[in-house]
Parts: C-alpha cells; sequence; structure tokens
C-alpha cells in the first residue's frame, strides 16, 4: 500500500477525532500564528464547560517566510489541533490512538514525549507538555493547558497540535514539504511555492508600515469598545487582528526591541480583559455561545 | 521484617524532575517509613523506590498524660479522652499515659505513602486536574507491594509503553525483574551503563554539549544506533553539526558523516532511516541559512548589524562595535584585536544566529575565516564571550583577551548607565558574571585593567552616539573590585584597604592586597600603619589645615625631622606604587613611623598660633597621603 496523500490523512485525522467525539471544526476566518489563538481553542478552553474540539488550522507567521527558496521554512503551513477539555486520564493512550489511525505501527517505530513547555506570551498562557517524536521527528506538540489570558482554568484542557508537513513528511519519506503529494500528482510545492515566493515579497518588503501602525492602533480601540458592550467574541477576533497585524510589523522590521516588547504587552492586555469579560459571561449563564 | 516497593507511575517525566525526586526520595522515605530506601529506580514513567527490613509493625507509642500528682483532679479527662478506662492507665517516670500498641504496616503505609507523594516538590510543576496534586507531570498508577501483598492500587505496573501493556510484580522483590521483562531497565544506573558500552562499541563518540545525563532518563529500554549523513554538510561550521545533533536531536557526533543517537525501541533499520532523515532535514535547513550569510559576508553583515538594536537605549550592535573598537584602542590592543573589534558584533546580522543563539561569536568567527581574516582576528571574534560561566576557561589568544574585557566592560557601563544595576539575585544580565571575568582577565592573565578609566571612555562615548544615559557609570569599577574579594586569598580588609589607594589598575589592586596581608605582622606594616594611624586620626578629622605645607613655619625639632622624612619618603613611596612594588614602598611608609611618634611626643599640634597649627595639620595631612596610596589602612583591625 502506498503511502497516504496529505489531504487522505488529513481525512483520517478528520475521522479518528469525529469517531471519538469532537465537534469538527473548520480553519477561523481570521489570520492566526497557531490553531491555539483560533476561539474554538483559546475561548473554549476558558470556563466551566467542558469541550472537545479538532479541526486544520493555516498557521501565518510571516516572519518565517523564505521566499519559497528554502523547503522548510514557510510562512503559512498548516497545524492539525485537537483539544480536549477537560483532559481524560487515558488522553495519551487517545492521542497514540490517533497516530495508528494515519498509518504508524508504534512498534516499529520510535515515538517518544520530550520535554517541551509552552508559552505565548501575546496571550498571557502557559502550559507543560512534550514535543512528540517519531524516529526523531517532531510531529506533534502536546500540552496541558495551565494558564490562559492570565487565568487558572477550571478544567485543565489536553492539547494536540500536529505539525502537518512534518507528519506527512514522515509518512511519505519525503525530504522536504515542496514533495509532499497533497493529492494524487499533486505536490505541496505545486499548491504552494509560489503563494510563499509572493507572500514573502509582501511580508518583508512591501507591506505598509505607517498603514500597519495605524490598522494596530484602530484594532485595539474597537478591541476595547467591544468589550465595553460585554461582546467578547467579536473583541477577540479584534485581538487577533493586533496580532496578526504586530507580526507583520515585525516581519517588515520597523521594531525596536523595546517597541516590540510594548507591542506584545499591548496585545496581552487586550486578551487577558476579553478572557475575563468571557468567563465572566460564561459563568453567569448570559453567554449563550 | 518486610520489604517495600513503591511506584510512582507517570506520564513522561523530565530528565530534571527524575534528578530533583532522586535527591527528595531517601529523606521523604526515612520521614515517612523511619529508613532510607536501599534502591531508587527513577525514570521517565515511573518514580520507584525499595526499602528493606521494615518492622511489620509500626512502634508502640507512650502517650504522655498528666503528672501522676494530678490524678486525683485531671486523670479521668485524660482517660475519657484517649478512649480508655481510668484503670488502665500506666505510670512512668512520674507521669501517667497509655501505651499505643504499633498498628501493623500495611495500615499505616496508604497515608504514609501518600505523603510523600504529596511531598515531593520540583521547579516547575503542573496541575491535570484542577484544584489536584501538583506534580512535574500527572502522576497515572501507584503500586505498593508489601513483600506480595498490594498496599496501594490494583496491583499494576506498566511496561514499555508501546510493546507491553498492564504487569504485575508478584512480589516487591521481584519488581524489577518484573519490568525488565515488560521491555523496561528500571534502574538509571544500569541505563546509563548500557548507554556508554553501547557508544563505546560504535566507538569515536563525543559530547560536547553534555545530553548523555538527559538522554539516560529519556528512555526506558535503551538500544544505542548509529546513523549517517551526507558528507556535504561538514562544510557547516563544526559546531552548528553539533548543535544540530545535540541540542535538538540528542545525538552523539561520531566521527566524519556519523552519528549515534540512543532509541526507546521500534525496528532499528527503520528507526534509524527515519532519524537520518531528520538530521539531514535540520542541516539542509541550516545550509540554506549558511549559504544565504555566506553570500551576503562579514563586511556587510557587520553593516547590517547597525539596523539591529542591541540594547533599547544603548543604540545598535555596529554602535557596540565601534564602542569595543575604542575600548580595545584604549586598552592598547594589537592589529588583529582592533580588527576583531570591528567585526565582532557581525554575526548578530546572521540569520544562522538566529537559529543557533548559542553559537554567537563562534559563527561569526567562521564567517571571519571565510572572508579569509587571519586567525588571530577570527580566534578572537569567537573567544570574546570567554568565561561562559564564571569559572570557566578564558580566551586563549591575546587579542580573545583583549577583546573580551572590552565586552565586558561596554555592558557593565551599557547596564550601570541604563540603571539596570543588579540586584539581590536579580542579574538578568549576567553582570556579575562580567564582572568576575574581567577580574579573572586581569589576575590570571595579566591584563591591564584600569576599570575606571575605560568606564569613563566608554560612557564619553555612549554619550557622542546619543545613548540615553541615565545614571552615570562610575560605580562599575567599584562593582567589580568588589568581585576581588571572592576571588582572592586574602580578608576583605586588606582588600578594602588597597582599593582605597593610589592604584586603580585591578592587578594591581590585587597585588597591594595581597602584600598588605603578607606583611601585616611585619615591623615595618606596624611602622606604617602608626604614621598613617596617627596622622589621620588628628588630622583626618580636624578643621583648619593649611592650604599648603611651609617648612619655615616648622619650630620644633622634631617637627623639621618629620619635614625631612617626609621629603625623603614621599617620592620613594610613590615611584615604589608607580613601579608596583609595594614591599619597597612599604618599607620606604616605614620610615615615617618613627618620626611621627617622636613628634606626636614632642610637638603640640593644636599651638594657640592659628598658623602653625593649621601648618602643623596639613604637615600631618601629608603624611597620611604619602602612606595612604598605599590604601586606607585605617580599614585593617588591629
Amino acid at each position: 500500500m502506498s503511502a497516504p496523500t496529505y489531504q487522505e490523512t488529513i481525512a483520517a485525522l478528520e475521522r479518528y477525532w469525529a469517531d471519538y467525539g469532537c465537534v469538527v471544526m473548520q480553519p477561523y476566518h481570521t489570520e492566526v500564528a497557531a490553531g491555539t489563538m483560533n476561539p474554538a481553542t483559546f475561548l473554549r478552553c476558558l470556563g466551566p464547560q467542558p469541550w472537545k474540539t479538532a479541526y486544520v488550522e493555516p498557521s501565518i507567521r510571516p516572519l518565517d517566510g523564505r521566499y519559497g527558496e528554502n523547503p522548510f521554512r514557510f510562512q503559512h503551513y498548516f497545524q492539525y489541533q485537537v483539544v480536549l477539555k477537560p483532559a481524560p486520564e487515558n488522553v495519551l493512550d487517545v492521542y497514540f490512538g490517533s497516530l495508528e489511525a494515519i498509518g504508524i505501527d508504534l512498534r516499529k517505530h520510535d515515538v517518544r514525549l520530550v520535554e517541551d513547555d509552552w508559552e505565548q506570551p501575546t496571550l498571557g498562557a502557559w502550559g507543560l507538555g512534550w514535543e512528540v517524536w517519531c524516529d526523531g521527528m517532531e510531529i506533534t506538540q502536546w500540552t496541558y493547558f495551565q494558564q490562559l489570558g492570565g487565568l487558572e482554568l477550571d478544567l485543565i484542557p489536553a492539547e494536540m497540535t500536529y505539525g502537518l508537513e512534518r507528519l506527512t513528511m514522515f509518512l511519505q519519506g519525503k525530504r522536504t514539504a515542496f514533495d509532499l503529494e497533497w493529492a494524487p500528482g499533486v505536490t505541496w510545492g505545486d499548491v504552494y511555492r509560489e503563494s510563499e515566493r509572493q507572500w514573502s515579497v509582501y511580508n518583508f518588503e512591501k507591506a505598509p508600515v505607517d498603514v500597519l501602525t495605524r490598522h494596530f492602533n484602530e484594532h485595539e480601540e474597537e478591541c476595547r469598545l467591544l468589550i465595553g458592550e460585554r461582546l467578547p467574541l467579536p473583541a477577540y477576533d479584534q485581538v487577533l487582528k493586533c496580532s496578526h497585524t504586530f507580526n507583520l510589523l515585525d516581519a517588515r522590521g520597523a521594531l525596536s526591541a523595546t517597541e516590540r516588547a510594548a507591542y506584545i504587552g499591548r496585545v496581552r492586555n487586550l486578551a487577558r480583559s476579553v478572557a475575563q469579560l468571557y468567563v465572566e459571561m460564561e459563568t453567569d449563564g448570559d453567554a449563550a455561545l | 521484617m518486610a520489604t517495600l516497593l513503591f511506584e510512582i507511575g507517570c506520564e513522561e517525566l523530565p530528565a530534571w524532575a527524575c534528578r530533583e525526586a532522586e535527591v527528595q526520595l531517601p529523606g521523604l522515605c526515612e520521614r515517612e517509613l523511619g529508613r532510607r530506601p536501599d534502591e531508587l529506580l527513577l525514570g521517565p514513567r515511573r518514580l520507584a523506590f525499595l526499602v528493606r527490613d521494615l518492622p511489620e509493625r509500626s512502634p508502640d507509642e507512650w502517650v504522655k498524660g498528666p503528672p501522676e500528682h494530678m490524678r486525683q483532679q485531671a486523670a479521668d479527662g485524660f482517660a475519657r479522652k484517649q478512649g480508655v478506662a481510668v484503670a488502665d492507665l500506666e505510670v512512668r517516670e512520674g507521669f501517667l499515659g497509655i501505651t499505643r500498641p504499633g498498628r501493623p504496616l500495611a495500615e499505616v503505609l496508604p497515608d504514609r505513602l501518600d505523603a510523600i507523594v504529596q511531598s515531593l516538590t520540583f521547579s516547575k510543576s503542573m496541575v491535570w486536574e484542577a484544584g489536584g496534586l501538583r506534580f512535574a507531570r500527572p502522576v497515572r498508577w501507584r503500586l505498593a507491594k508489601l513483600d506480595a501483598a498490594d498496599i496501594a492500587g490494583d496491583g499494576a505496573s506498566y511496561g514499555h509503553r508501546f510493546t507491553h501493556g498492564r504487569v504485575e510484580a508478584p512480589e516487591a522483590e521481584a519488581y524489577a525483574e518484573t519490568l525488565r521483562a515488560a521491555g523496561v531497565e528500571p534502574n538509571q544506573a544500569v541505563r546509563r551503563a548500557a548507554i556508554v558500552a553501547g557508544l563505546d562499541a560504535i566507538g569515536g563518540w563525543s559530547d560536547p554539549v553534555g545530553v548523555l545525563e538527559e538522554v539516560v532518563f529519556l528512555v526506558e529500554s535503551p538500544v544505542v544506533l548509529a546513523g549517517r549523513f551526507d558528507e556535504r554538510f561538514l562544510q557547516l561550521p563544526r559546531r552548528v553539526v553539533e548543535t544540530a545533533m545535540q541540542s535538538h536531536q540528542r545525538y552523539f557526533p561520531l566521527e566524519g558523516g556519523r552519528f549515534a543517537f540512543v532509541a526507546n525501541g521500534g525496528d532499528p533499520e527503520t528507526v534509524i532511516a527515519g532519524n537520518e532523515q531528520v538530521l539531514e532535514g535540520r542541516l539542509e535547513d541550516a545550509s540554506f541559512t549558511f549559504e544565504r550569510d555566506v553570500a551576503k559576508g562579514i563586511e556587510q553583515l557587520a553593516e547590517e548589524s547597525g539596523r539591529i538594536t542591541f540594547v533599547a537605549g544603548a543604540g545598535t550592535f555596529a554602535d557596540k562595535a565601534a564602542r569595543l573598537l575604542a575600548l580595545v584602542e584604549a586598552l592598547g590592543g594589537g592589529e588583529a584585536s582592533l580588527e576583531a573589534a570591528r567585526l565582532a558584533k557581525a554575526d548578530q546580522a546572521a540569520e544562522l544566529v538566529r537559529e543557533f543563539p548559542e553559537l554567537e561569536g563562534h559563527i561569526g568567527a567562521e564567517y571571519a575565516r571565510l572572508a579569509g581574516f587571519p586567525e588571530g582576528v577570527c580566534a578572537a571574534i569567537d573567544e570574546q564571550y570567554l568565561p561562559e560561566v564564571a569559572g570557566g576557561p578564558l580566551p586563549s589568544t591575546e587579542p580573545g583577551r583583549v577583546l573580551a574585557a572590552a565586552e565586558k566592560v561596554d555592558n557593565l557601563t551599557v547596564a550601570f548607565a541604563l540603571g539596570e544595576r543588579p540586584s539581590g539575585s536579580r542579574d538578568p544580565y549576567g553582570l556579575r558574571r562580567a564582572a568576575i571575568g574581567l577580574c579573572r582577565l586581569a589576575l590570571e592573565a595579566g591584563l591591564e585593567l584600569d576599570v575606571s578609566a575605560l568606564v569613563e571612555r566608554d560612557r564619553a562615548l555612549l554619550v557622542e552616539q546619543g545613548a540615553e544615559v541615565r545614571e552615570d557609570p562610575a560605580d562599575v569599577a567599584d562593582f567589580v573590585l568588589e568581585r576581588l574579594e571572592g576571588l582572592l586569598d586574602v580578608p576583605v580588609e586588606f582588600l578594602r584597604a588597597a582599593r582605597a589607594g593610589a592604584t586603580t589598575e585591578l592587578g594591581a589592586v590585587a597585588r597591594l592586597a595581597e602584600t598588605l596581608a603578607r606583611e601585616a605582622t611585619s615591623d615595618s606594616f606596624e611602622r606604617a600603619y602608626v604614621a598613617y594611624d596617627r596622622s589621620n586620626r588628628l588630622a583626618g578629622r580636624a578643621d583648619g589645615a593649611a592650604a599648603a605645607l611651609d617648612p619655615k613655619l616648622a619650630t620644633e625639632e622634631a617637627e623639621v625631622a618629620l619635614i625631612d622624612a617626609l621629603g625623603a619618603a614621599s617620592p620613594r613611596i610613590e615611584a615604589a606604587v608607580q613601579a608596583r612594588d609595594f614591599e619597597s614602598a612599604l618599607a620606604a611608609a616605614a620610615e615615617l613611623g618613627p618620626p611621627v611618634d617622636r613628634f606626636f611626643d614632642e610637638v603640640l599640634v593644636m599651638a594657640e598660633d592659628e598658623s602653625i597649627r593649621a601648618n602643623r595639620l596639613r604637615l600631618l595631612l601629608e603624611v597620611r597621603d604619602a602612606v595612604g596610596a598605599l590604601g586606607d589602612l585605617s580599614q585593617i583591625p588591629r
């Protein structure tokens, strides 16, 4: 049997986690640097309600682009995100089951959990966990969240973030992501290489610094207004827009070390306020999500 | 007597957590069970210990009650409280009481073992159920066997995660062999020996970053394997290849394009192929980055470092390089160190340094080499951050030592100028280590370091460059000199005395302190001390000294004699201190001792005539200052 294509691997993960009982979601509609920032993870992990979800998320990181020249670095790639809140006692076994479901023979390979703690300062979030190695390849970032938006959590979720390119490189035995077979006869490179080139030009050379600077301020302002209106969900989108705008400014080399820290602090404050409002409304029961 | 086995079953613990448990478990075990464990068995999925010869009952306990003479008033209440009849009370050493018989070990163990689990603490811990136990990683099972009996849990342990599931040990002593049969080596020393033996069998292995101790705790079923990578990657800087192997993958470099690693199972051929592909991917990624940097070349990188902030408020890395150049010049550095200073921060603009931040300096040196710079220049760039830890090796080349000193002076000056002095345990910029590095460069490498002058020069440069100098960094010199206290085998008073002397150069202050300490019981020290101390005690506190000494105002013979002695000794002290011949300086200063004594015996300093009095006070101040070139001797306890 030949190795599964990129899209078949995604389909197998969707099937496995749907069967487990997850709500299978779709990617979020605004740019995020990681699946964690999707409200289906960040907001749903707050408050007292149990939640299980799985979804593909494009990870947008302007600074990591290399004009499509380096087949290991991209400004746009994909994660498969799974959240189980609260983490069941057999959560690791359930996770390892997903590896078997996509065709990894756990006895034939060397699968290991290597300490890797996670922190996302712009979201005031941290957790402890591992990177999962399969024959030395990091295929998943695995985290027990401890705080989000600076808040302690009512239920401790487990977050499993599969790096879809690395995982399928491993499954297909391919050296680079460009060589991955996305669908029969079509490679990942066919689909995204030119996109990497054009977006790298935009991110590093063309993105208008003055406009972005203004946008950041506007998104921040709008976020505060929406918090005042007790609308944490739209407010959170403004946090995401601030975060992405900051990433673009950073890629443009427009920020000094002090400015970077200040921007990160501003995003973190917004994330914290939204998280507090969200929890408050969840707990009062006046938010119907 | 019974044997106890206790196992705390965990999700994969970090290596440091296993080591922290290793330190705590013996004490906790002693506290809760009265005995230290005979064996500790620690690995990523289990913290276990075995205690032999445990008494099967806990010892009887004497519960002391009221004194016997209070029997009338208090016996009843005490007996009721203890749930016994008054008739059952015993008397020991004049007190009523009862003997509470010991309980079977099996009964007390669950609480005691739980206390051990609850008491383990980790430098970083987590919860996996809100409000639940804090531990380094989730605890998923507990196994406690007292000989063949199960005390806690359901008697199950778990073997290798993927090849063996649940296992049961028939008795405590059979724990290790049960696990071995289930693909787990529970003993860390055995695992370590197996790994080293495996590496030795392959041969030619190295561990420059030091990952062996971590690897011992990354596997339960160690299998040592070797792989290859394309030799074209050997064109990368060696330490880049090593770091990719070691820090990222925990591999052990072998010679040529080969590496060894330790797997936790799997089919060897499959596992080797996978790891080879991963390493090649990492090296290829590093090659892309390396080639982009090399295409730019070190000169262009140096230019681009002018766009990267060193520290907010203190300019860019190009600004820093300009300051280093001036400091190296002030230190009398030669051609190679000047060139190295100019290029020292170029690699801050290199992409490869962003990927491998721990290799800053080293990567710059490689790029300088590729650009054809002389080896002395490259070595100095490489060595600028040494010593990496306070006691670590110093730069091995002269240009490296000079550049390393300039680098440290600038880091200290910038931090102090920005108001970021270290306080208490807060020292985010490693300034204490930098200061110790400077001291060691002076003491061990003989570098001439006049810290005050260097800091002043650096401060002036910062101002010229438009940096935000918020505070005067002059106290850097004291901060550095204070570090000498921990490095010299001299009581601190001598160092404090020497720091007040005429010499400010770091190595000279150290030698002066050593001379004073060595001579502290000699006659010449005693006489110099007397001269300093008597003149300082009187004139140092009195007002009204004349602006300058006028020998013509001397009226007494002893006074004239002291002026003559001062005239003879003073230039000799000064010259000897200048030449750092502190013994001769001390000998010259000692000559002032007797004339000072005679002066105090025969002359009334506080003469009625104001001008004579003022002149005598000036004379004493001059004596004090002449001897004071050797330091503030009053700091030294007599």
